[in-house]
């Protein structure tokens, strides 16, 4: 289970969310491990069932005036058994302040209140957006990302087999490397996004010359931070086994966290050109998508001229009788 | 060399999946492997020549294997066509 601290939070976001903290800085040691907001209406009424306790708390008008209507006692007590759950942080939006007694009680508890100056709907839906990136599964992969007529293709295969030579003669081409040798694939709705697993740039291992700067050396336009991956694309060598597809009317598919990506196993051989091969996955998986499947266009029109030819042959038959 | 005549008795044909069948069974063995269908010799160990046969049913064909294999790969292929491609 992933989790963040309220302060690491606070530091990347302060910005974005024009965040400030109200409490102490010590009270930023909790840590947020859910990717879900509450809005702690009900438990300030005093509903305590299935009070979701472990999100971050977001104290909009609507709860600040709410508290408003409290007596200091009363209101002193129950914010004494909500921050009992242990709560990772509220924060109060449009810069509103919030009751003293809760600022002393936060300080005691050691529970942070951040204040933001964006509307709660805003910030709801900012803040929703940043968690579910931080808690979104994530996992890596052995591989080469290129973004192939817009196309994210995803290079695996055994170590040698030429995975970076065929990224490299893409770039060349025209085409775009995401990340070589280490792809960090991360869930993004219902895609897969694929990025470098550190920002050093854009560098390649190409076998027998060591290491090179692509953005460097191609410049600008044969890089790109990060791709959804569209397709995979397995390099193996040249097996008589392997049963390699032939028309493609039966798409394999390979499941990258939880996502299904299809997958085309490429034989590779000396002095073949991997490359263009690879241009014609992506243009082909460009065609599918807008609706046109080759195969299965070649494959119908072989089905209507068979069954043509069948019906003449037993008309024919059927008149020599 | 071996030749077979071999009548198609699958009702939709020598269609995209049995045509990819046939062509994959034929290139697990050694031997040159060809297909006759009229005045038409095509390589059977290729999709797209099996494929441009569009061999209906009930049409005739025969088949030519040549090499250390031939017979398996005659049975075999026969085999193929005699139960319908699994169709």
């Amino acid at each position: 289970m992933k989790k963040i601290t309220v302060k690491d939070f606070y530091q990347e976001k302060k910005e974005d969310f024009s965040l400030s903290v109200v409490t102490t800085p010590k009270t930023l040691k909790n840590t947020i491990s859910s990717q879900y907001l509450n809005r702690p209406g009900l438990v300030i009424s005093g509903f305590f069932d299935r009070f979701a306790y472990r999100r971050i708390q977001i104290l909009g008008e609507t709860e600040i005036s709410f508290m408003q209507t409290f007596d200091d006692g009363a209101l002193y007590d129950r914010l004494r058994e909500i921050l009992m759950y242990g709560i990772p942080c509220f924060i109060v939006t449009k810069g509103l302040s919030v009751p003293k007694q809760m600022e002393y009680l936060a300080d005691e508890m050691n529970i942070a209140i951040l204040s933001s100056r964006l509307t709660t709907d805003r910030l709801y839906l900012a803040l929703r957006k940043y968690l579910e990136k931080v808690f979104a599964p994530t996992k890596s992969m052995h591989g080469t990302l290129v973004d192939v007529y817009g196309v994210g293709v995803m290079l695996t295969g055994k170590s040698g087999i030429g995975k970076s030579e065929a990224a490299l003669d893409l770039v060349e081409r025209g085409h775009r490397l995401i990340t070589d040798d280490v792809v960090k694939l991360r869930l993004n709705d219902e895609t897969v996004l694929g990025m470098p697993s550190n920002d050093y740039g854009h560098f390649m291992e190409i076998r027998g010359v060591g290491l090179i700067d692509v953005e460097k050396m191609f410049g600008i336009q044969a890089v790109r931070k990060k791709k959804r991956v569209g397709v995979q694309v397995e390099l193996m060598p040249w097996s008589d086994n392997m049963d390699y597809e032939r028309i493609g009317l039966t798409g394999n598919l390979v499941d990258i966290l939880g996502i299904k990506i299809p997958i085309v196993y490429l034989p590779v051989s000396p002095g073949k050109n991997v490359s263009v091969i690879i241009e014609v996955i992506a243009l082909n998986h460009i065609l599918k998508i807008y609706g046109y499947d080759a195969a299965q266009e070649y494959a119908q029109r072989l089905q209507q001229e068979l069954a043509k030819k069948a019906q003449k042959r037993s008309h024919i038959i059927k008149q020599e009788i | 060399m071996i030749r077979k005549r071999i009548t198609i008795t699958n009702p939709l044909g020598l269609h995209a999946r049995p045509a990819t069948m046939l062509v994959k069974l034929a290139t697990k063995f050694r031997s040159e492997f060809h297909i006759r269908k009229d005045d038409m010799v095509i390589n059977g160990k290729s999709i797209m020549g099996v494929m441009t046969l569009a061999a209906e049913y009930g049409s005739e064909l025969e088949i030519i294997a040549d090499g250390v294999d031939e017979t398996f790969l005659i049975n075999e292929i026969t085999e193929l066509f005699q139960t319908n491609f699994g169709e």
